[in-house]
């Protein structure tokens, strides 16, 4: 088994643990403060994801800033790993919160919440680069315009950050160290922190793992090229 | 306990969905690793061909 593949099984073992301990383990919220408490345990699945989610945007940053000033392939691979990413645990995140935005609020979606939409921005662009380069010709022109779009779409990622500091609308502010005494209980941290990390390894292990895939697949296509003689 | 099934089952449903995603990377790049190997078993065979003729 290769180092990628590893680490995204341990990374996914971790998961697995997380969605246990949050099911079995994790203390109930109060009926009073929750309108539906047993869907507040998907929160153990939704904030990860989140978290997940930022790291691949940030790969996507650095990999699309690398390849349009530094024409480096290995960043150029970074962006390809960094949007897929994005893409697979953006639609955890936005799919997660959709469940339990209809369980707790009564709709899935709110298109005045700041967090909420900004959010799904980043979630279409990371659609669109994927979606857009599959079906383009691989060739510096179209390198340059999607690195453009991961490097100028990373904006959406800070102002996604702070929304909820700025515009508390419907998506609930920070609940975790907010020094105001408004921190989730210990228990329901320590699953929250074993959920973050296990998401961590299992991003950087599925980025090391499509890193690998790109290489092979630029391999492949320049082996290709010179069996047919190099035309 | 009818709200813990159903987030036992959507859990449940997001792990069974991250395990495909991840079977389908590792698989591809599994696929990819056979096809260059061939590959390269052909280019070495036709280059000690054409040195045999030579």
């Amino acid at each position: 088994m290769r180092l990628g593949e590893t680490v995204l099984f341990v990374g996914f073992t971790g998961i697995g643990a997380t969605l246990l301990l949050a099911l079995l383990w994790a203390p109930s919220v109060s009926i009073n403060a929750f309108e539906s408490p047993a869907a507040q345990r998907i929160f153990y699945w939704h904030v990860p994801a989140a978290w997940a989610a930022f790291i691949a945007f940030g790969a996507l940053f650095v990999g699309s800033a690398g390849w349009l000033f530094k024409r480096s392939e290995w960043m150029w691979r970074l962006h390809v790993a960094g949007s897929e990413a994005g893409l697979a645990t953006g639609l955890m995140a936005v799919w997660s919160g959709c469940v339990w935005g209809a369980a707790e609020w009564g709709t899935p979606w709110d298109w005045t919440d700041v967090r909420l939409n900004s959010f799904g921005l980043l979630t279409l662009l990371a659609i669109y680069v994927v979606l857009g380069r599959n079906s383009q010709p691989d060739g510096v022109e179209t390198r340059d315009t999607f690195a453009a779009f991961g490097l100028y779409g990373f904006v959406l990622v800070p102002l996604t950050y702070i929304a909820t500091r700025i515009w508390t609308i419907r998506h609930p502010g920070p609940v975790v160290a907010t020094g105001d005494g408004s921190s989730i209980n210990s228990d329901m941290g320590l699953v929250l922190l074993i959920g973050a990390v296990s998401f961590t390894v299992f991003i950087i292990g599925h980025m090391m793992a499509s890193m690998r895939l790109t290489a092979l697949e630029q391999r492949l296509e320049r082996m290709q090229h010179n069996l047919d003689g190099g035309n | 306990m009818e709200g813990m099934t159903y987030l036992a089952v959507a859990y449940f449903g997001m792990l069974v969905a991250i395990a495909l995603w991840t079977w389908t990377v590792v698989q591809r790049s599994r696929r990819l690793d056979e096809r260059l190997l061939a590959m390269e078993a052909a280019a070495g065979k036709t280059d000690a061909e054409d040195n045999s003729k030579a």
